[in-house]
C-alpha cells in the first residue's frame, strides 16, 4: 500500500510540481514575459505573454517534413530527449527546502544533465544533414565549451563556501546547499560570491542560446542552423526545450545563490521560485538581448573564457580564504 | 478541442519567410520597416522565421526572374502544409516595369496558387500588415481544413 | 566591451512605446500620397496618352463599336496589380481623369479585384460634318495669307494661327491620336477631324502659343 502512494507521489512529481506541467507552464510564460520585456526595452509594443503557448500549439498542427538525407530516428527521438533531460533536471533542483529527488543527485549530476539538451539539439542537427546544420553544431559545441568551464568554476566556488562551513571541504550537494542557506542566509550576501553569482547571469544566456551568444541559431545568416531542417511538432518540443531551459538555469541560480527565503508551503515556494526566476530571466537574459547585438563564435570564446572565468576564479580564490 | 486551440494559435502566430525573386529592394525595406518599433508586426504574433521549414506564410518579392524561379519554387515548396503565399508589390503579380523582359519568367501565378496580392509600388506598411491580416485568415481556414 | 545601449533600454522599459497601432488606430496616408487611382469616365477624351505613357503597361484601352451609329464605347482599365503608381498618366491626362487617391488598403485575393475600369460612350460624328471637314481644313490653309487672329472653334477642337505658327511640326509629335500632318517645305497645317479628340495636347506643346482651343 505505501509502496503504492509512493510511486503515486513520485509520479506526481514528475507529471506535475517540479515536473512535466510546471516546467512547462512556468518555461513557457518566462519565454513570453521575456520576449515582452525584450520588446518594451526596444520602443516596441510586443507579443502578448501568451505568445509562446501559440507558437507550441501552432507547431503541433503544422506538417512534421522529414528530409530524405536524414536518419529518421535520430531526428525524431532528439527533441524529446533533450525535453526529458530538461525535465529530469527540474526535479533535482530544490524548491528552497522542498526537493523531490533530494538525496540522489548533486551539483555534478546537473553539470552532466545540462548537457544532454545541448547534446540532443546537435544530435538532431547532425542528423538532419543539412549542411546549416552542420555550421551551426560546430558553434553550438564551441559555446558549450566556452560556458561549461566558467560554469565548473562557480560551482566550486559553491561547494567550497558551503563545505567549508560544514567542515567537509567540498560539498557538492544540493540539498546541502539548500539547508545551509536556509539557516544561514542566502549565499549571495557572501562577498566571495557576489563575483560567482554575476558571472553566473552572465552563463545563462549563453547556455541558453539567448540573443548575444546565439551565433549557432542565427537566424539571418545560417538559417537557424540546428534547427534548419525541422518543422511541425519536433520544432515545437526543441522550442519547448529552449524555453525549459531558461526556467532550469534560472532556478538553479536560486538554489545556489538564493536559497532560504522560502516559506516551508511548497505551492507558494512555487510561486516565490517562478517570481525570482522572472527576475533573473529579465536581467540575465532580456536586458542582455536589449542591449548588445549578436556576437561571433570566437568572441563568445573569448568573453566566457576570459571576463567569466576571471569572475568565477577571483569568486574561487576568496572562499579559498574563506571570505 | 485540441483541434481548435491549433487552429486558434495558428491564426496569432504567423511566421513569415520572405523570398527575394529579383526585387528592387523597394519592397524588402517596406517589409522589414513592417517588423520595426514603429509598425511592430510582432504584437500580432509576426515573426521573420530564417527557414522556409519553420514559416507559416511566404512572402514573394520581385517579378520572379528565370534565375531564381527554380529557387522561388523549391523554397515554397520546403514549407510545411497549411501555408499560405503572399505576393508584395506589383512585380510578382504581373512583371510591373520588367514585364516582357527576357530574363523574367513571371508572374509566380503561373507557378504556384497565390493566396493573397498586396498591390503598392511600394506598398506602404499599413497595406502590407492588412495582407498579413488577410493570410492569417485563410491560413486558420486551411488549418480548419485539414484532418 | 562596448555598451551603448544601457541607459536607453532602461529609459524605454518604462515609458510608452513608438507604435502606431495600426489596426487598432487607423491610419492616413500622408498628403499627396499616390494609391489606388480613381477614374473619371466623363472627363476622359479617349485620347490615349496614358496609355502611351504607362511605363508598367497598367492601362488597357479598348474600343467597342456599338450598332446603329451609336458611337464608340470606350472602355479603359488600370490593373493596379501592375501599376508603379508613378502618376505619369495623370500628368499627361489633359482633362484630369485621372486621380491618385490616398487609399493604399490594396489587399486582394483574386487578381480582378485590382482592376480598376471605367468606360464612356463616344458620340459619333454627325453625317453632314464628315463631307465638310476636307473643305475645312482647306479653308484653314487659305486662310493662311488673311493674317487675322482665327476664332475658336465651338467643337473644341483646335485651330492655328498662321501669323504665328512656325511650323515646327511639335504639335504633331505631341498629338495622341495622329490628327495633325504638319509640312515644313510647305508650310501647311492640316488637321484630321475624324482623329481629333479635342485633348488640348497640340495647343499645351506649342511653343509659339498659336494653337487656339
Amino acid at each position: 500500500m505505501t509502496i503504492v502512494i509512493t510511486a503515486l507521489q513520485y509520479l506526481g512529481y514528475v507529471l506535475i510540481f517540479p515536473g512535466f506541467l510546471f516546467c512547462f507552464l512556468a518555461g513557457m510564460l518566462l519565454c513570453g514575459i521575456d520576449r515582452k520585456l525584450v520588446a518594451k526595452m526596444q520602443k516596441r509594443v510586443g507579443p502578448p505573454i501568451l505568445q509562446p503557448f501559440y507558437d507550441f500549439f501552432k507547431l503541433c498542427g503544422k506538417e512534421t517534413i522529414i528530409p530524405a538525407s536524414a536518419s529518421k530516428t535520430t531526428f525524431l527521438m532528439a527533441p524529446l530527449v533533450g525535453l526529458a533531460a530538461l525535465v529530469v533536471i527540474q526535479l533535482f533542483i530544490p524548491v528552497f527546502s522542498f526537493s523531490a529527488f533530494s538525496g540522489m543527485a548533486d551539483v555534478i549530476v546537473i553539470l552532466y544533465l545540462l548537457l544532454i539538451p545541448a547534446m540532443s539539439i546537435i544530435l538532431g542537427g547532425a542528423a538532419s544533414g543539412s549542411p546549416y546544420a552542420g555550421v551551426g553544431l560546430s558553434r553550438e559545441m564551441v559555446t558549450i565549451i566556452s560556458c561549461e568551464l566558467p560554469l565548473v568554476l562557480v560551482l566550486l566556488a559553491v561547494a567550497k563556501t558551503v563545505g567549508s562551513a560544514m567542515g567537509t571541504g567540498l560539498c557538492f550537494s544540493l540539498s546541502d546547499i539548500a539547508a545551509y542557506q536556509a539557516m544561514n542566509g542566502s549565499l549571495i550576501t557572501k562577498l566571495s560570491m557576489i563575483p560567482a553569482a554575476v558571472a553566473m547571469l552572465l552563463i545563462i544566456p549563453g547556455e541558453t542560446g539567448n540573443h548575444p551568444f546565439d551565433a549557432a541559431e542565427a537566424e539571418t545568416e545560417i538559417c537557424e542552423g540546428l534547427l534548419a531542417e525541422y518543422s511541425g511538432a519536433p520544432l515545437g518540443v526543441f522550442k519547448l526545450s529552449h524555453a525549459i531551459k531558461m526556467l532550469t538555469l534560472t532556478s538553479l541560480f536560486v538554489a545556489l545563490f538564493l536559497g532560504g527565503l522560502g516559506t516551508g508551503i511548497v505551492a507558494l515556494d512555487g510561486i516565490i521560485l517562478f517570481l525570482l526566476c522572472v527576475v533573473l530571466t529579465a536581467v540575465s537574459i532580456s536586458f542582455v538581448h536589449a542591449i548588445t547585438a549578436r556576437l561571433k563564435i570566437e568572441q563568445i570564446f573569448k568573453f566566457y573564457w576570459t571576463l567569466v572565468t576571471g569572475l568565477a576564479l577571483i569568486s574561487l580564490v576568496l572562499a579559498w580564504y574563506g571570505l | 478541442m485540441f483541434k481548435k486551440l491549433i487552429q486558434e494559435s495558428m491564426g496569432k502566430s504567423p511566421w513569415l519567410f520572405h523570398i527575394n525573386a529579383g526585387s528592387c529592394n523597394g519592397c524588402d525595406i517596406e517589409l522589414v520597416s513592417v517588423l520595426t518599433p514603429r509598425y511592430d508586426a510582432e504584437r500580432l504574433g509576426f515573426k521573420l522565421a530564417g527557414s522556409p521549414r519553420h514559416a507559416d506564410i511566404v512572402v514573394v518579392t520581385g517579378p520572379v526572374t528565370k534565375q531564381s524561379l527554380p529557387r522561388v519554387l523549391r523554397a515554397i515548396s520546403q514549407v510545411p502544409e497549411p501555408r499560405c503565399i503572399v505576393t508584395m508589390g506589383s512585380c510578382p503579380q504581373s512583371g510591373n516595369v520588367f514585364r516582357g523582359s527576357y530574363s523574367v519568367a513571371g508572374p509566380l501565378s503561373k507557378y504556384v496558387h497565390v493566396d493573397v496580392d498586396v498591390a503598392g509600388c511600394a506598398p506602404k506598411p499599413e497595406a502590407v500588415i492588412d495582407g498579413l491580416a488577410l493570410a492569417t485568415q485563410i491560413l486558420k481556414e486551411k488549418r480548419g481544413q485539414m484532418k | 566591451m562596448d555598451l551603448p545601449f544601457v541607459k536607453e533600454a532602461l529609459h524605454q522599459l518604462f515609458s510608452k512605446s513608438s507604435c502606431a497601432m495600426y489596426p487598432v488606430v487607423p491610419s492616413e496616408a500622408a498628403p499627396n500620397y499616390r494609391g489606388r487611382i480613381v477614374y473619371h469616365p466623363d472627363r476622359c477624351l479617349g485620347c490615349g496618352m496614358c496609355e502611351r505613357v504607362c511605363s508598367g503597361n497598367a492601362i488597357t484601352r479598348t474600343v467597342e463599336h456599338l450598332p446603329d451609329d451609336q458611337g464608340d464605347k470606350i472602355t479603359l482599365t488600370f490593373n493596379l496589380g501592375s501599376c508603379t503608381f508613378c502618376a505619369t498618366c495623370a500628368d499627361f491626362c489633359s482633362s484630369h481623369s485621372i486621380e491618385f487617391t490616398g487609399d493604399y488598403h490594396m489587399v486582394a485575393t483574386k487578381e480582378e479585384d485590382l482592376l480598376v475600369s471605367g468606360s464612356f460612350i463616344k458620340a459619333p460624328r454627325k453625317k453632314p460634318a464628315a463631307p465638310a471637314a476636307p473643305a475645312k481644313a482647306e479653308a484653314c490653309a487659305a486662310a493662311e495669307p488673311a493674317a487675322e487672329a482665327p476664332k475658336p472653334r465651338e467643337d473644341g477642337k483646335p485651330v492655328n494661327d498662321p501669323a504665328k505658327c512656325v511650323y515646327c511640326t511639335l504639335c504633331a509629335r505631341k498629338c495622341p491620336a495622329g490628327a495633325l500632318t504638319v509640312d515644313r517645305a510647305a508650310k501647311t497645317w492640316t488637321l484630321d477631324e475624324d482623329k481629333c479628340v479635342a485633348c488640348g495636347t497640340c495647343a499645351e506643346a506649342c511653343p509659339k502659343n498659336c494653337i487656339i482651343m
